[in-house]
């Protein structure tokens, strides 16, 4: 009797996905050139808190399994260390594509409650608000965006180290450090927000 | 005497918080080693290693692109920072806008928007490549007047301090990725010992130790053992976020794995201060580590 082949797997894949990460993400022209050799996950300091390698994550973009690696761990834990990069032997910019592989899963809607998510969203209100980053208030509105008893939770474990760094005149009390042409900065920031919508939907 | 050179200084945020004694520390030792740092004008957020989350990467770049922009303005001397993420990002723009000329017309445009404009190019050098560079180590042997017998460090360099730059012409060709040799130099040249340390370049696990450390505390752990196993005094790193990182958890690490650390994490900065026969709080800050580092303090004048 003829063995059935197993069932078809219950998940889709999406055949386009590895062209469009070429084509749409940081660095994602040079992904072709991955030869699966794992130098990447094999020099990753924290491959063990991912769910996927960066060489698997890989393998499965040339699969086309879109959902799993934009809802993968992989993307943000990512520590920026920049090791496979350096080391990759085809000078795949592997951290380069794992970050912007998280902002195209922010903005495409992928993750909400994801903790680095977030963390962005609070650094970047700061770096937006003020021109700085206050470490302060980041952390307070990180720790607030995942709910009150996260808030107290997180607060409480931190609160020795924020005693220490406010004792230490690390953290400073008062109104937050300021750039002087916020108007500016932001006008910027908008313009370049602007330019990058416009590009993504085709035009040049 | 030899003139002084002169540099656009980008302290970058964390010189108004966490890092608040490296940049003292660096303000007081670079006169002493023929280097004027003129602070950028209205300098802004770098971005960090999660601005382009959020911002998107055009915009994260324009962060950068407006400290270049102002640094045109202010002169043509290189720019500086002591912040491995500030460097990272400010070098990594520069030498993408310098190479991409679309990205520097979309740059430009959104730079219009506050009438600024980058249409030269500005060098961004790394604090530690500049005193390899550009003082040289015998510079720095010269300038110590109270030597650091008998203090032994650990050189802990971190990663975007050297990587992905370091070996770079662009970056200074300065030192390698994986076993850097300045942070030793350093230390030994400020009279100290630099002790046997291989895991120079590990990782503290970043801003991903600020938001999850459950998941980087073993990192850090790893990188206080090995200092005990050295027989250090204390650690020495360049990265600002390293510094607080590795300092700021022990507590939590004692905690989860049962362990007794208590090691002072100094910057290479507040090391030469000390050597230089500077102040030990107003130079050097040293009543600024959380840590106190007590056989530097009895160095210190």
């Amino acid at each position: 009797m003829t063995v059935a082949p197993p069932a078809q797997a219950d998940r889709r894949y999406d055949l386009n996905f590895a062209r469009w990460v070429r084509d749409n993400v940081n660095g994602g022209e040079k992904m072709s050139l991955c030869m699966q050799c794992g130098m990447c996950s094999g020099s990753c300091p924290i491959g063990t808190e991912m769910d996927h390698g960066p060489r698997k994550l890989f393998m499965m973009i040339r699969a086309g399994m879109k959902d799993d690696v934009f809802n993968s761990s992989t993307i943000w834990n990512c520590t920026s260390c920049y090791n496979c990069v350096v080391r990759c032997p085809r000078g795949v910019p592997v951290t380069y594509i794992l970050q912007d592989l998280a902002a195209k899963a922010v903005e495409l809607g992928y993750v909400k409650k994801v903790e680095n998510a977030r963390f962005a969203k609070a650094f970047w209100w700061s770096a937006k608000t003020f021109g700085r980053t206050d470490e302060r208030l980041v952390t307070t509105k990180f720790y607030w965006s995942g709910g009150l008893g996260d808030f107290f939770r997180k607060s409480l474990a931190n609160l020795k180290i924020a005693m220490g760094m406010v004792k230490t005149r690390r953290m400073h009390l008062g109104a937050p450090h300021k750039i002087k042409d916020r108007k500016g900065l932001q006008a910027i920031l908008a313009k370049a927000a602007e330019i990058d919508a416009r590009e993504s939907r085709g035009g040049e | 005497m030899s003139e002084s050179k002169k540099f656009t200084y980008y302290p970058g945020c964390s010189s108004q918080g966490s890092g608040a004694h490296l940049d003292r520390s660096l303000r007081a030792i670079a006169p002493k080693l023929g280097i004027e740092l003129e602070e950028l004008e209205d300098w802004n957020c770098c971005g960090a290693s999660v601005g382009h989350i959020e911002g998107g990467q055009l915009a994260n770049t324009a962060l950068s692109g407006r400290n270049l922009a102002n640094a045109q303005a202010q002169g043509a001397q290189d720019i500086v920072t002591g912040c491995a993420a500030c460097y990272l990002n400010t070098h990594g723009a520069a030498e993408k806008i310098k190479a991409d000329v679309k990205l520097r017309e979309r740059l430009n445009e959104a730079l219009g928007a506050a009438d600024l404009k980058y249409d030269e190019d500005r060098r961004v050098r790394h604090a530690c490549e500049v005193i390899v560079n550009e003082v040289g180590l015998e510079k720095v042997r010269q300038a110590v007047t109270n030597p650091l017998d008998g203090v032994k460090v650990a050189g802990y360099v971190g990663c975007q301090t050297v990587r992905p730059f370091a070996e770079t012409e662009a970056g200074g060709a300065y030192d390698t990725f994986d076993d850097p040799e300045f942070l030793d130099d350093f230390i030994e040249a400020c009279g100290a010992e630099a002790v046997e340390y291989d895991i120079k370049t590990a990782c503290c696990g970043g801003s991903v130790s600020v938001m999850k450390p459950d998941k980087t505390l073993h990192l850090i752990k790893k990188i206080l053992e090995k200092a005990v196993e050295a027989g250090a005094d204390m650690i020495a790193t360049p990265c600002p976020l390293c510094q607080t990182n590795v300092e700021m958890y022990q507590d939590a690490i004692n905690k989860k794995y049962g362990t007794d650390f208590d090691m002072p994490v100094v910057f290479y900065s507040q090391l030469m201060a000390v050597a230089f026969g500077m102040d030990g709080k107003k130079d050097a800050g040293l009543d600024q580590n959380i840590i106190k580092a007590k056989k530097l303090e009895e160095k210190a004048k």
